[in-house]
């Protein structure tokens, strides 16, 4: 569905991604994790088109054109954190302007009553101002927005960043129910034990370079924090 | 005294409604873009001389000229918009300037072309006084406050329920988040001036029905509607309409009780005193944008 060959990118001169390869199944949430400044949201900007690189990016087997908003029409949809919700606007007109591109705006009133229906609590709080939300609110908000965009493939940035953990508990059953319905996934998180738990395919990243990529199912997690912490003993491990 | 009083209350309201307009064409271009443009003000003072000019030269009332204001104000806002966006660095400061500049130049053109002569409609129709109990209006005052209100429903109609009007709103919240919803914020920022040229178009037109325009008019009109956007803020049409009417209250009642020579004085005054008084403008925190 989505692939990146080679993928290097950076600011400027500091080239923070390096040779990265990685594949995101058609169907499946692959997640990536890793600690701070393993290039995660490097990655993630590269593919919304915010950051120039060398390599290529393909979706469905043709390279990636175009600026960040025309990535979104052609259904490479991102929800940001909860952060990046449309604070003066109402609940129900950030959804609607999840459907901004064309081919998304026909059945606009059925979409929304889909989304409600996915967040019975956004639709409590439709006339409400997106900045007066609490966090787990907003940070459903951002992806009810983003299903507004009929994604081919949604790319989620750190849903669990700043939420109580029940909260977070309750944001990761919406994910997994977007899975069960057949939703293309790519997760960015920190919190691996909770990444693991609904992912089929898991990345490791550290230091800009993917030094794990195994199904979910068979990945140990005191193994998966050894590497991610690059803990005595496991460094010769990662580098092959 | 009291009839005078309520009568000055009176006209500063109808003239709120066209300083309303003004102001907002200037939030709109601040909001999606960032930028103060200084030239805004000249803009409608362009749109009035073409009612001016439209009116001398066949003799048809002003509002016949509402079409060729448009198509000339909405292209020099598209220009604007033009030179503006080839700013590269440090685009706040030095859009002021850029703008600045422009206003001083259309204003030299206008006072080269049409002289420093006061203009005014000529129209019968325009300045018959038509009357309400005690107060008295010109009907030409009336027929602008009733346009600029009916603007006012049609913007905020647009901004809240059309695609392009709510990119406007999205790209002014936030202009990250709007381009990953598949909005281009440069065409945005371009609908943004071509909208505050028609909004301008409509309220120098207006303006030149109701009221007398010189070239020095421009710059008055952009200080008045950077005076009503710290009053009111930038996020609602509503309170830029109170605030509007607010200045025009302030300068009716000014000319009214002291001398026409303060009007405009009198707006810096109240200006001053929001500002001391209630920093975060009229309504508090919440018109501010975050």
């Amino acid at each position: 569905m989505l692939e990146t060959r080679n993928l290097t990118s950076g600011y400027g001169a500091i080239t923070v991604l390096w040779d990265v390869n990685l594949t995101f199944r058609e169907g499946a949430l692959t997640a990536i994790v890793g600690p701070n400044g393993a290039g995660k949201t490097t990655l993630l900007r590269t593919l919304t088109g915010l950051l120039p690189y060398q390599g290529e990016i393909l979706m469905g087997g043709q390279p990636l054109k175009g600026k960040t908003w025309d990535l979104a029409a052609q259904g490479l949809v991102m929800v940001p954190e909860g952060r990046l919700v449309f604070r003066d606007m109402t609940v129900e007109e950030n959804l609607c302007l999840g459907a901004y591109p064309e081919r998304c705006r026909a059945d606009l009133a059925t979409n929304i009553e889909r989304m409600y229906a996915f967040f019975p609590r956004l639709k409590e709080r439709r006339h409400q101002l997106a900045g007066s939300l609490s966090g787990g609110e907003a940070q459903m908000v951002a992806m009810g927005r983003g299903l507004m965009a009929k994604p081919r493939i949604l790319l989620i940035d750190e849903p669990s960043l700043g939420l109580a953990p029940v909260i977070v508990n309750e944001v990761f059953d919406i994910i997994r129910k977007l899975k069960e319905e057949g939703t293309t996934i790519v997760l960015i998180e920190q919190n691996t034990r909770i990444a693991l738990s609904v992912a089929d395919d898991l990345h490791l990243m550290r230091s800009g370079k993917v030094i794990l990529s195994e199904k979910a199912a068979g990945i140990d997690l005191d193994r998966l924090h050894d590497l991610y912490f690059a803990r005595e003993g496991v460094k010769e491990e990662a580098a092959q | 005294m009291t009839d005078l009083i309520l009568q000055a209350l009176f006209s500063g309201v109808l003239i709120g409604g066209v300083y309303a307009l003004v102001a907002l064409g200037l939030a709109l271009a601040f909001g999606a873009m960032r930028i103060i443009n200084l030239a805004h003000g000249e803009l409608v003072l362009l749109a009035a001389y073409m009612a001016y000019l439209v009116e001398s030269r066949t003799g048809l009332d002003p509002y016949w000229a509402i079409p060729l204001a448009l198509v000339v104000v909405m292209a020099v806002s598209w220009a604007l918009f033009v030179l503006v966006d080839k700013i590269k660095d440090h685009r706040e400061l030095n859009s002021l300037i850029l703008t600045f500049a422009i206003g001083i130049i259309l204003t030299n053109a206008i006072l080269l072309i049409f002289a420093s002569d006061m203009r005014s409609t000529s129209s019968a129709f325009l300045q018959d006084a038509v009357s309400f109990g005690d107060l008295f209006a010109m009907r030409g005052e009336i027929i602008a406050f009733v346009l600029s209100v009916v603007l006012m429903g049609v913007l905020w109609w647009w901004l809240k329920s059309s695609w392009y009007g709510r990119a406007v709103r999205a790209v002014s919240s936030n202009r990250n988040a709007a381009r990953l919803m598949g909005i281009n914020p440069a065409r945005i920022e371009t609908v943004s001036f071509l909208v505050a040229g028609a909004l301008a178009s409509f309220a120098g037109v207006a303006l030149y029905t109701m009221s007398v325009v010189q070239p020095a008019t421009g710059h008055a009109l952009t200080v008045k509607a950077f005076i009503i956007t710290v009053l009111a803020g930038v996020g609602s049409i509503p309170g830029v309409f109170l605030g509007a009417v607010l200045l025009g209250v302030t300068e009716a009642l000014t000319v009214t009780l002291a001398s026409s020579a303060l009007q405009e004085l009198a707006g810096m005054v109240l200006f001053l005193l929001v500002l001391f008084l209630l920093p975060n403008g009229l309504f508090g925190a919440r018109a501010r944008r975050g």
